[in-house]
């Protein structure tokens, strides 16, 4: 994902802005790193360069 | 394992297999997004599956960016692939329809096209109609369709819940889960939710509908 897609996405649950960590890029693309709620604090992960921004309960893993 | 997880991992299973079969876009997508008249206009093909929309999006005039969601990982890769071959532009996200990742007022064209029926409850596509009216501008427009009774292998007349089953190559079947709209129905859960419907018609057994976002202040 370009990292100027973080103007339109926010959290799937609260709808409050989400900041890029960790982020590892391939020339201006961001492949890797988590999007965090700059509210409720969930995080979200880009996956291959795809940002994973599913709901917690409909994601892959099952919770601990 | 909760329904919507379930319709989740039955097309990350069929995605290859499916994508190869959704080769053309809808000419009633087509039409919608010939009607627009749009500048720096932000896209979204909600439940993009394998982006052949998308596609018609991102070379649409005055569409400057285009976002494709879906809630299939599997059918986003199989998007990607599309638009690595035919060298168009489209931002993949992954998301739930009745949970967007996108900012109030952020989407000036949407098309929502055979996603809304895969939705298991009433009260999950009623919040995915919402969703949408949320995030499009007030003068936005998107085009949403569901499968209807009105289809030729349906005899039912009110909408229903049922499962369509998927042939993999190989012969092994995978359901699917769909609520089928009846037309009055279709019409009444749009006007319940917070978009604008504007007109609606039914076209080879899909009712379609042309809607606006919300009004500042309704949704």
């Amino acid at each position: 994902m370009k990292e100027s897609l973080l103007e339109i996405l926010c959290c799937p649950l609260d709808k409050h802005d989400l900041e890029l960590e960790d982020a590892e890029y391939e020339d201006d693309e961001v492949v890797g790193g988590t999007l965090v709620c700059t509210e409720c604090g969930e995080r979200y992960p880009i996956e291959d360069g795809i940002p994973n921004l599913l709901p917690p309960d409909m994601r892959e893993e099952s919770p601990a | 394992m909760n329904r919507r997880r379930a319709v989740r991992d039955t097309y990350d299973r069929i995605a290859a297999h499916f994508a190869s079969t959704r080769e053309y876009a809808w000419p009633e997508v087509e039409a919608f997004l010939a009607d627009r008249d749009v500048e720096r206009a932000v896209g979204l093909d909600l439940g993009c599956g394998n982006c052949r929309h998308a596609q018609l999006l991102a070379e649409s005039a005055g569409i400057e960016r285009t976002i494709g969601l879906d809630v299939s990982r599997g059918l986003l890769e199989t998007g990607r692939e599309r638009a690595r071959e035919r060298g168009f532009d489209v931002a993949l996200v992954q998301g739930d329809a009745a949970a967007l990742p996108l900012a109030d007022d952020s989407i000036d064209v949407a098309v929502y096209v055979a996603t809304l029926h895969h939705l298991p409850t009433r009260a999950a596509r009623l919040a995915s109609l919402d969703e949408l009216a949320r995030v499009l501008v007030p003068d936005g427009r998107a085009l949403v369709s569901a499968w209807s009774t009105a289809h030729d292998r349906f005899d039912e007349t009110e909408g229903f819940d049922t499962t369509v089953e998927w042939t993999l190559p190989g012969g092994e079947t995978v359901d699917r889960f769909y609520h089928i709209y009846d037309i009055a129905e279709f019409e009444r859960d749009l006007a319940a939710s917070d978009l604008e419907l504007l007109e609606w018609e039914l076209s080879s057994g899909n009712c379609y509908a042309t809607v606006a976002g919300a009004e500042p202040g309704e949704a």
